[in-house]
């Protein structure tokens, strides 16, 4: 019962507009399109309504076509990194929280193992562990300080975004830290990236980011930690008194989601070798955006993993429209500010028609 | 006592489902003090939130000053002149007692609030009603009592004409009622018309001079305080008929060993010194006023609240409870009077909150065992006859009946023996309650062992073996079913330090 | 209990101490001796030129804080102001550098633009009631857009000291002679005291308090909550185009894409100064201390031999603590 468009299934108005009431509901109830999920097969249309536009614009303004498989390459290096920090944060909005620090971690974390991996010759395994280590610490902060201490998610996890961003300068004295390419010494987990071997890649990491959907969708539906951490953001009280320790619960969505930006590290230098210290915050507002507009309720208690899937591709194909047709990335900030509040807005409204 | 200058005649409400007001008639005079009783849930606050513009009358009609009147909102009331000091405070804690008392209507010299002026008028307004409050005090660090009297200077500086005090007393010392009595003779001697909303039959006697007592939504009748006993108040709030038999005699056998014993309990102002015994197979009734502590008393002994004192043996055995945790590991269960906050999570289904707080059980390695958890979601949907088309449907959609029903069905899951019913019936119609009685009957004869907090007397003595009844935090007596009526657990209920 | 009211008695004793308030009162403290401290371990910073450059940091710090206060004591926050103030900065300077206009202009636009955002985000908030982090955080972003789109994505250079059109930085800081003087003090000092004023002693900030304390008791006492409500953001968005020209002023050239992370140290040093996240209290002179102490740590530290990109981690843990002390002081009220 997620989605960015509740207002489809709750808003008889709307019904009317869209599609007529009672074929709607139709459609609704076929099973197939239920064990989908309604609202993810509108969200995938506008995926694919987007690509069509971004082609036509691109040709109408005369500029190289969008149609091109190095486009969609180029897109999707940005949905690897991005969509383990989409993945991870849909853990602490499914809680009623929020992380504003999974950027800068992941900046942080990429950092500091690339600052050993390339100055102080640690193994390249031992940094990639390092980096997810670094992510899993910051986890461990920011959950231990909100659940364990009951401080406001948002403003702590903001102070650890900065306590990120001073790490990783200190660290590195304030130097960009470039990883290795492939063909270099210690370049082999750019494959987890991406293969290329003759003429054809393989890419290896949407692979990869595949699997880790499935296994963050079986996590959060199918085990103890998933349930109790929906249920506790539904209503943390009630659960308390079911006699579940729930700051446990509640401080372990923090630490997966620190872990996760610590996995996104390496998929973001495995596609773009470079960090820059003091960076990384635009990326946590395009990974909420992703979660909300995949139907993950910032009040908590609704989330699904699908629908992050799928809102990660919409704001990389957004990203990567919006450079092909010559705009400046700045576009895609105020794109991605405008979503957030359209699909908190209709959330908010939708939850208290409920009621 | 002077001439009527408030009346309301036929006043019918209904909300979906309850017809809270039947046809309730209401006269006010100047210069009285006019009781108005019954017990929770009679339509007294609702009652007065019909005169005040909170809710609209369905039909009926409110004249006051000789005028058909009818407001739209609390504001539109205090302009006419009535104003109501509610029982649970509209107090801002950030200002100061002036300032709460001018919010809204603040004196200015120009742009710049004057706040000396403020604070003259509001010693002013204080001395009128005797009372020595600084007005540069932040309301915050009053006590309830003073904040009280705050909010009756706020009601008085509207000019007020009519005054409905709801429960004022509920959070007062003795010092504090005091004084609340004399600004309240005062004030009708001045020639105001005060409703009094009380259940404290003492005060009554002593406050008031005549008393309106309603039940079930109707209006029961007016007696002349002087000229009529406590027990003629209390035989016309609890009425002579009964509807549901009461139980004569304890069904629980001479032998049953005790399963609960709580000595000592603390827990603040409204948990003082509590033992009792709950034994096997037995529902133990929790009598009182509201505000007596019995819910205050079932939170700290789950590990809800935190306790400062006490002992729980549990099967002799002495046991720690500091978290909810820690209760449910010694198989205690708690339905919480408030459903909706503490009780079922609303956005899940009904499998998803039945096996809630069993977890452990309902696992094959890491993952859910969905297929045992429906098997058992549904088994519990057969025998509670809960009525719901799904285990998959949320909660949200079940009424208040078959949401206690999921409740119940969460602390069967996890095999509980011990179950604190806090208000089980609150807000549930009339079929479902005898189904929720029946259930806790077939649970005790089972094994199990209930506590049961209740605010319907005729609850308490339906379904208790024994009796517990409590007052502002304390213990004040203890019976057994077949020595309880309603008149003495009334008396033991009100029996204040 | 007994402690707390004995202790507040000693206060109360004393109307001096009772003015200025306990807290504010530790905060100057841990001012004076962080000052005290870095004098002693360096001799670099014991000179004028620290002082100012203290001072040359706290201004556009201290006008984001000043309204930023504004939206704490409803109970809410404003996480657009630091990306905010810099995309007002750069969008008045693209005014006057590349359309020529007057300087007087491209200030008035900054401020306008921070009215315009404050008018946004508080119909965010009151009107469609969505909660105050993540109306704020949207803004932010697109403010965080807006700016460089506004600009062309080039760094806006503001008109220079002792150009004909750069006599704007001398409001904040003018060289008469051979010595500099900070002018910028006076206007915080005035402000101070007029939203002093204003906080306390009139309407919009009575009601202000009164939303935060409890927002339905005070609509029920007939004050439209709304209006004030929306009323307290534009304050703060006024302020942060303020802030938007302070910090043109203080710095040579203002570039796109900086200013996130600055809305901490504003929000912090409103919760050092004693405003609590919980809404219903602040104090503007607490917000001026707490930004003393802030900028005071951050300029001290460099001079005993840390690197500047201490800073942020700074921040981060400066931030921790008061909020934990902050959750703290709650709770005890409860």
């Amino acid at each position: 019962m997620s989605g960015l468009w509740p207002y489809v299934q709750n808003d008889k108005i709307s019904n009317h507009v869209l599609l007529g009431g009672r074929k709607l509901e139709k459609i609704k109830q076929n099973p197939i399109v239920k064990k989908i999920g309604f609202n993810r097969i509108i969200l995938a249309g506008v995926l694919v309504l987007m690509y069509i536009l971004f082609g036509v614009m691109c040709s109408v303004m005369g500029r190289a076509s969008f149609f091109n498989i190095s486009r969609i390459y180029s897109a999707l290096n940005y949905t690897y990194f991005l969509g383990f920090l989409a993945l991870g944060v849909t853990f602490v909005i499914a809680t009623g929280g929020i992380d504003f620090s999974i950027g800068p971690v992941m900046f942080c974390s990429a950092l500091i193992s690339g600052y050993a991996l390339t100055k102080m010759e640690v193994p390249l395994g031992v940094c990639l562990l390092v980096s997810i280590l670094v992510g899993t610490l910051f986890g461990l902060l920011n959950g231990y300080l909100v659940a364990y201490w009951d401080m406001p998610s948002f403003i702590t996890s903001m102070a650890s975004m900065m306590l990120a961003k001073g790490i990783g300068s200190v660290f590195t004295k304030t130097q960009s830290v470039s990883w290795p390419q492939a063909t270099e010494a210690n370049g082999w987990y750019r494959s987890l990236v991406k293969i290329t071997s003759g003429g054809s890649i393989i890419p290896t990491g949407l692979i990869i980011f595949i699997i880790a959907s499935i296994i963050c969708a079986i996590v959060l539906n199918k085990t103890k930690a998933g349930r109790y951490i929906l249920c506790l953001g539904s209503n943390k009280e009630a659960v308390r008194l079911s006699g579940v320790d729930v700051r446990k619960w509640e401080a372990l969505a923090y630490v997966l989601c620190g872990m996760l930006a610590g996995i996104a590290a390496i998929f973001f230098v495995g596609a773009y070798s470079t960090v820059q210290p003091g960076l990384g915050d635009t990326y946590n507002n395009e990974a909420i955006a992703s979660c909300v507009m995949g139907g993950t309720s910032m009040a908590g208690g609704v989330a699904s993993i699908g629908g992050t899937f799928i809102g990660v591709l919409i704001i990389s194909l957004l990203q990567e429209g919006i450079l092909a047709m010559g705009f400046q990335k700045d576009f895609q900030y105020v794109i991605t500010g405008i979503i957030v509040l359209v699909a908190v807005y209709i959330d908010n409204r939708s939850r208290k028609r409920k009621n | 006592m002077g001439e009527v200058i408030l009346t309301m005649k036929g006043i019918d409400k209904s909300f979906p489902g309850v017809h809270a007001l039947d046809h309730v008639d209401l006269e006010v005079r100047k210069g009285e003090v006019l009781a108005l009783m019954g017990e929770n849930g009679a339509g007294k606050s609702t009652l007065m939130k019909v005169l005040t513009g909170i809710y609209k009358k369905d039909s009926g009609s409110i004249t006051f000053e000789g005028k058909e009147v009818e407001f739209d909102s609390p504001r539109a009331a205090q302009e006419a002149g009535i104003v109501i000091v509610h029982q649970e405070l509209n107090m801002l804690n950030h200002l100061t007692v002036a300032q709460n008392i001018f919010i809204g209507r603040e004196i200015m010299k120009g742009k710049i609030i004057d706040d000396a002026r403020m604070n003259q008028e509001s010693k002013k307004l204080f001395d009128r009603l005797n009372i020595s409050i600084d007005p540069t005090e932040m309301m915050g660090n009053l006590t309830v009592g003073k904040q009280q009297m705050c909010e009756i200077a706020k009601a008085i500086s509207h000019d007020a004409k009519v005054i409905v005090f709801d429960e004022p007393s509920a959070a007062l010392t003795e010092a504090e009622i005091e004084e609340l009595f004399k600004i309240i003779r005062d004030l009708r001697d001045k020639g105001l018309g005060i409703v009094y909303i009380s259940h404290r039959m003492d005060e009554i006697k002593v406050i008031t001079d005549r008393v309106t007592v309603m039940r079930d939504g109707t209006y029961v009748g007016t007696l002349i305080t002087k000229e009529c006993t406590k027990d003629d108040i209390i035989n016309m709030m609890v009425g002579r008929v009964i509807y549901e038999d009461p139980k004569t005699e304890s069904k629980v056998p001479e032998d049953a060993p005790v399963v609960l014993k709580v000595e000592h309990l603390n827990a603040g102002k409204m948990v003082q010194d509590v033992s009792f015994e709950l034994r096997k197979g037995e529902i133990l009734g929790f009598s009182g006023l509201m505000g007596a502590g019995r819910t205050e008393t079932a939170r700290a002994l789950f590990g809800a609240d935190a306790k400062e004192s006490g002992d729980i043996y549990i099967n002799g055995r002495k046991i720690e409870i500091k978290s909810p945790e820690d209760a449910v590991k010694n198989g205690i269960g708690y339905l919480s009077e408030d459903r909706k906050r503490y009780g079922i999570v609303v956005g899940k289904t009904v499998a998803e909150n039945t096996t809630m707080a069993s977890m452990k059980d309902f696992m094959k390695g890491i993952f859910i065992n969905k297929k045992k958890e429906d098997e058992v979601a549904w088994e519990y949907v057969r025998s509670l006859k809960t009525k719901t088309p799904t285990v998959d449907t949320e909660v949200v959609n079940l009424s208040g009946g078959n949401q206690q029903k999921v409740v119940i069905a969460k602390w069967l899951t996890r095999n509980c023996d011990i179950l604190i019913f806090d208000e089980p019936t609150r807000g549930i119609d009339v079929g479902a309650k005898s189904e929720i009685y029946t259930l806790m009957n077939e649970l005790v004869a089972q094994g199990k062992s209930i506590i049961m907090i209740s605010s319907e007397m005729t609850e308490i003595l339906r379904m208790s073996d024994r009796i517990v009844v409590m007052c502002e935090g304390r213990k004040t007596g203890e019976l057994d079913i077949s020595e309880a009526t309603q008149e003495n657990i009334m008396h033991m209920a009100t029996q204040r330090k | 209990m007994a402690g707390k009211e004995k202790k507040s008695n000693v206060l109360a004793a004393n109307p001096l101490l009772a003015k200025i308030g306990g807290q504010r009162l530790v905060v100057l403290l841990v001012i004076i001796v962080l000052f005290a401290f870095f004098c002693i371990k360096s001799e670099a910073f014991r000179q004028y030129s620290t002082i100012l450059s203290i001072l040359d940091y706290s201004y556009y710090i201290t006008f984001m804080a000043i309204g930023v206060t504004f939206a704490l004591i409803t109970g809410g926050n404003d996480l657009s102001i630091g990306t905010g103030m810099v995309c007002y900065a750069l969008i008045g300077g693209y005014v006057v550098t590349k359309l020529g206009m007057p300087v007087g202009v491209g200030m008035l636009v900054t401020v306008i633009c921070g009215l315009l955002m404050g008018v946004l985000n508080g119909v965010l908030v009151a009107i469609l009631e969505i909660p105050p982090f993540i109306a704020t955080l949207c803004t932010m972003m697109i403010a965080r857009g807006l700016g460089p789109i506004a600009a062309e994505s080039m760094s806006v250079t503001w008109p220079q000291a002792g150009t004909p059109q750069g006599w704007f930085r001398s409001l904040f800081k003018i060289t008469i002679g051979d010595t500099k003087y900070p002018m910028g003090f006076l206007w915080i000092v005035l402000l101070v005291i007029l939203m002093t004023i204003i906080l306390n002693k009139t309407r919009i900030g009575r009601y202000i308090i009164a939303i935060g304390s409890n927002k339905e008791a005070t609509r029920l006492s007939g004050v439209n909550v709304i209006k004030w409500h929306i009323l307290a953001y534009v304050i703060c968005g006024f302020f942060t185009g303020l802030a938007g020209i302070a910090y043109a002023a203080t710095f040579q050239a203002v570039a796109p894409g900086t200013g996130a992370g600055l809305e901490l140290d504003a929000i912090c040093g409103a919760i050092i100064g004693g405003t609590s996240m919980k809404g219903g209290s602040g104090s503007i002179v607490g917000t001026l201390l707490g930004v003393f102490v802030m900028s005071m740590l951050k300029t001290g530290l460099p001079y005993i031999g840390q690197q500047a990109n201490m800073q942020q981690i700074i921040t981060g843990i400066v931030l921790i603590v008061a909020v934990f002390i902050d959750v703290i002081r709650s709770k005890k009220q409860k």
